[in-house]
């Protein structure tokens, strides 16, 4: 059945952040204000690369107005940061490596005087030669960036020597795919306000995914027990992994604390784009090769990343992209060999999907192109060579086992578009007298359509892992509580960013607890005020607030009906609870509301449960043991003479299992494609000799409503099998994988033009020259 | 908008309008402000009269998150100045409510899901009001014309166009 409001009946809710958010009521971090706060602003480099000779800021610190100008010389802790490895400086010492790189941050009364004082400051640069092709960095002549070298991090996995078997495979395809620096593109741009307490501490309101990891980054900086740090990290105006990693609370916190007044930072667009993480640019070469009958018997894997100037997430994220580049598939034999390089371009990190698009776009682009040198139909093709419920993991790691993969490719097998392609190539194949013709893709259309506009159909298949993997530590935990305001209150140490965490947690505490909206309060993203659950990043968080509600189901309800039975006399079996108290379950009346309960009691009720992700049973680094599985159907038109691609109508099946939050999970589903179909079609920040040449949303362009036509119908799977013990996996990544690689399919299927780089370059759609009635596609060979 | 603005521009009365207060009407009411003539209308709303709901994020007018109607029409108040804007009617999104308290753009909003992050979501309501006092049952084109100008990088438009969709539907069934 497919997902939408009608189909979900009452399940379909109005969020609790839904009235702030619609009236514009809601205050994001970055809308606080404090009395007497200044406004900080962050020096950074202009050179991609370059030796600081000297900084003065003598001139910026005589500007009457400005309260602090700091540099590297004032950072009491650790001048790095990093949520895996802290090699970023937080200001540079005598080198920088990217023009996002900073060297100075100033407090000023006003933003304009903040402007002046940063140009006041004197920085003399030696520049030096810039490295902004990562396999040019590879190269033992190349300058080294770190005293280490290049390499930010390398990942193989291998099971046997692929050369003697691609020797004897009947069909070998070989590709070097292309992916672009795509930016998370959030509304909000990084940005808080920064309040220093009493006796040194600090309050920090600023976006993150995981509070207590900016709480413990910011405690090495400033040198500060962690305790004297508060940080309240949600809600959030978008994220997407981008505001995962540190950004501007070292400054506005440093600042803060030099300044001992409340400091305001809210960077601009164009600093946004400068400073910030993208989508690793990959280059993925692909060799794979199968029997006659189309097995796959051997597949070997080679990943370029370009990971920017310092580590974040690159390592994280190569293990995933090349875990993900062998998955989905039976390979026979896999030989996969990953690096990831540093360069003097932009900082990569974390981005929805963490190294998953890129794979699977190269994977995917490899099972039509085999398909095609077997003559298969390509989803029969895939449907040869998936991997059965019983297969291990990716990487030969024992995983949950699930039909997912199964079903979702039964799902698209059985679409409406994916009917209509093979309706179209049967009725083709009969005029043509067998040879399929590409374009023509439903006679109908076909004949209202002018001649240099074709329509095709394509598809692709996702496994996408979740949580952090084999060998992070991935704890988790919840709390509830009956406070004295009578206020069921849950607490999670996790975010809202817009993906519905909020209305999921509401979702689960009525529908499991019988709880009414009303007697919930929610607690997130405070560290002061909340559990350690993780971060919210990873697909991770629905997982664990579920799997925590359910160790604190018994405990809580247990609690809450001794003490209820103790104040009105009733047995507690008699009990139970239910919207707005307890209720007696023989009369079917309201015993006590949970304020009268709350009254009764001496000390409040509360129940803490600690958990963690579940992981393989493996020693391979990052391999994962739940997955999600998705298959999606695309239909595009191509106009031959701009070359621009047009979505049509989509069809998305996932298998992840029950729906926690129908609204929550259609919406991730649908942003995570549109996303997709920019990554396509339209995104890349372009670097040319390591400086950004998109700067803001004039050049660097994402999905409008002009973008987004018809029908995008999302078709969830829920059944998992008997005596499965995970429950929901997260849906927040794997939308945004799947229909990139599916239009790179429909395009081919359309045009005939193979599709090895994105975003897809308009230039290779336009048709030449009419020869006949012929379209002759340049790219076509 | 930008005409409207570069109008204004270009009168004498609006050229010295900076040597005397800002004076406008902002969500019905009177706003008299000491603010230089140059100053953003977006800063404005934001920092002097606290009206949050207005947000920044391109800065430049290609995002719409600072949309706000002046004179009923949709403008990027990050492209406005004061001068531009003195003594003309502006609603933000703190004043599209009625008295009952939701807009129905902004009921049809919260029922079919139209939003996610939230941060676009004011400067949408804004052109989604715009429309519809303008065009209350548009085309699917006039509503892509209408809203291209609002990015929302979270829900890919789907809920945003059924949202629309619900909007005129409620406001036909109170109209009628």
């Amino acid at each position: 059945m497919l997902l939408n409001r009608r189909n979900s009946g009452d399940r379909w809710r109005i969020r609790p952040d839904g009235p702030g958010k619609v009236t514009g009521r809601l205050a994001y971090l970055t809308d606080l204000t404090a009395p007497g706060m200044l406004y900080g602003l962050v020096l950074r480099s202009p050179h991609p690369h370059a030796r600081i000779l000297s900084v003065h800021t003598e001139a910026a610190r005589r500007l009457p107005g400005v309260a602090a100008v700091l540099t590297h010389r004032d950072v009491p802790g650790l001048n790095r940061f990093g949520i895996a490895r802290q090699d970023q400086p937080v200001f540079c010492e005598d080198r920088v490596r990217y023009v996002g790189d900073a060297v100075a941050a100033v407090a000023a009364k006003t933003p304009e005087l903040a402007r002046r004082a940063l140009a006041l400051i004197e920085v003399a640069y030696e520049p030096l030669p810039t490295v902004d092709d990562p396999e040019l960095a590879l190269r033992p002549d190349a300058p080294r960036l770190h005293p280490e070298g290049n390499v930010l991090h390398t990942k193989t996995f291998r099971t046997g020597d692929t050369g003697p078997i691609f020797a004897r495979c009947a069909h070998v395809v070989e590709e070097t795919y292309v992916t672009p620096r795509q930016m998370h593109a959030y509304m909000e741009t990084e940005g808080g306000l920064f309040v220093p307490g009493p006796e040194g501490g600090l309050t920090v309101y600023a976006p993150t995914q995981h509070g207590r990891m900016d709480r413990l980054q910011l405690a090495r900086i400033l040198a500060l027990p962690e305790e004297r740090i508060r940080v309240v990290s949600s809600p959030i105006g978008g994220s997407f992994g981008g505001k995962d990693e540190l950004n501007v609370q070292p400054y506005g916190a440093l600042l803060a604390l030099a300044t001992g007044r409340p400091v305001r930072i809210h960077n601009s667009r164009r600093e946004s784009v400068r400073a910030g993480l993208k989508r690793h640019p990959m280059i993925i070469r692909m060799k794979t090769g199968t029997d006659e009958k189309g097995r796959i018997l051997a597949h070997r894997v080679r990943i370029v990343a370009d990971t920017g100037p310092y580590a974040s997430l690159g390592a994280e994220v190569l293990n995933f992209a090349t875990e993900h580049a062998v998955s989905a598939y039976r390979f026979g034999c896999v030989d996969a060999e990953s690096v990831s390089v540093f360069t003097n371009n932009g900082m990569s990190g974390e981005f929805r999907g963490f190294g998953g698009n890129q794979a699977v776009f190269a994977l995917e682009g490899q099972m039509d192109r085999l398909a095609d040198a077997v003559g298969m139909d390509p989803w029969e093709f895939r449907r040869l060579n998936l991997k059965s419920a019983d297969d291990p993991g990716p990487f030969g790691q024992p995983i949950a086992k699930t039909d997912g993969l199964a079903k979702v490719w039964a799902a698209v097998e059985r679409s409406r578009l994916w009917r209509e392609r093979k309706a179209a190539e049967l009725s083709e194949s009969s005029e043509t007298g067998g040879a399929p013709v590409p374009g023509n893709c439903g006679t109908q259309a076909a004949v209202e359509r002018p001649p240099w506009m074709k329509v095709g159909i394509g598809a692709a298949m996702v496994m996408h892992g979740a949580g952090l993997g084999f060998g992070l530590p991935d704890p988790s935990g919840g709390r509830l509580a009956l406070r004295k305001d009578g206020k069921i209150e849950a607490a999670f140490g996790f975010e809202e960013f817009g993906q519905g965490l909020l209305a999921t947690l509401e979702q689960m505490l009525i529908e499991r607890f019988g709880f009414a909206a009303e007697d919930v309060r929610i607690v997130i993203g405070d560290t002061d005020a909340v559990p350690d659950s993780g971060s919210s990043t990873a697909s991770r968080a629905t997982s664990m607030m579920w799997r925590s509600l359910g160790l604190l189901e018994r405990p809580f309800t247990e609690k809450l009906l001794r003490a209820a039975a103790e104040a009105c006399g009733r047995p507690a079996r008699q009990l139970g609870l239910g919207a707005g108290g307890i209720w007696d379950r023989e009369s079917g009346e309201r015993v006590l509301t949970y304020e009268a309960l709350a009254g009764r009691l001496t000390e409040p009720i509360v129940c803490e449960a600690g958990t963690s992700y579940p992981v393989s049973d493996t020693d391979i680094v990052g391999a994962h043991y739940l997955y999600a599985y998705a298959a999606v159907a695309v239909k595009v038109e191509v106009d031959g003479l701009t070359g621009r691609v047009r979505v049509l109508d989509q069809f998305h099946a996932v298998a992840a299992g029950p729906v926690m939050n129908p609204q929550g999970y259609l919406g991730q589903i649908e942003g995570g494609s549109s996303m997709a179909l920019g990554y396509a079609l339209l995104e890349e920040a372009v670097m040319e000799r390591g400086q950004y040449v998109t700067n803001n949303f004039d050049t660097y362009l994402i999905p409008t409503i002009a973008d987004h036509a018809g029908p995008v119908e999302v078709m969830p799977i829920e059944d998992l099998p008997e005596g499965d013990e995970h429950g929901p996996r997260g849906v927040g990544e794997i939308g945004s994988v799947g229909l990139a690689p599916a239009i790179a399919s429909a395009v081919r299927h359309a045009t005939g033009v193979r599709i090895n780089r994105l975003p897809i370059d308009p230039a290779l759609l336009q048709e030449v020259l009419p020869v006949g009635e012929t379209a002759v596609m340049r790219g076509e060979r | 908008m930008n005409d409207n603005g570069a109008k204004s521009g270009t009168s004498p009365e609006a050229a010295r309008a900076g040597e005397r207060p800002w004076e406008s009407t902002v969500n019905g009411r009177p706003v008299r402000l000491p603010v230089p003539p140059a100053k953003r209308l977006l800063d404005i709303v934001r920092d002097d009269l606290g009206l949050t709901g207005t947000k920044r994020s391109c800065e430049i007018g290609r995002c719409g998150a600072c949309m706000v109607l002046v004179d009923g029409a949709p403008v990027n108040s990050c492209l406005m100045m004061a001068y531009q804007c003195a003594g003309r009617d502006i609603v933000t999104i703190e004043g599209i409510a009625d008295e009952s308290g939701l807009h129905p753009v902004q009921r049809a909003f919260l029922e079919e899901g139209g939003y996610q992050c939230g941060y676009c979501t004011p400067g949408m309501i804004v052109s989604v009001k715009a429309l519809l006092d303008a065009v209350p049952d548009p085309s699917p084109e006039e509503l892509e014309e209408a809203l291209s100008g609002n990015l929302c990088r979270c829900t890919g438009y789907g809920g945003i166009i059924r949202s629309v969709r619900r909007a005129i539907e409620i406001i036909r069934r109170g109209n009628d």
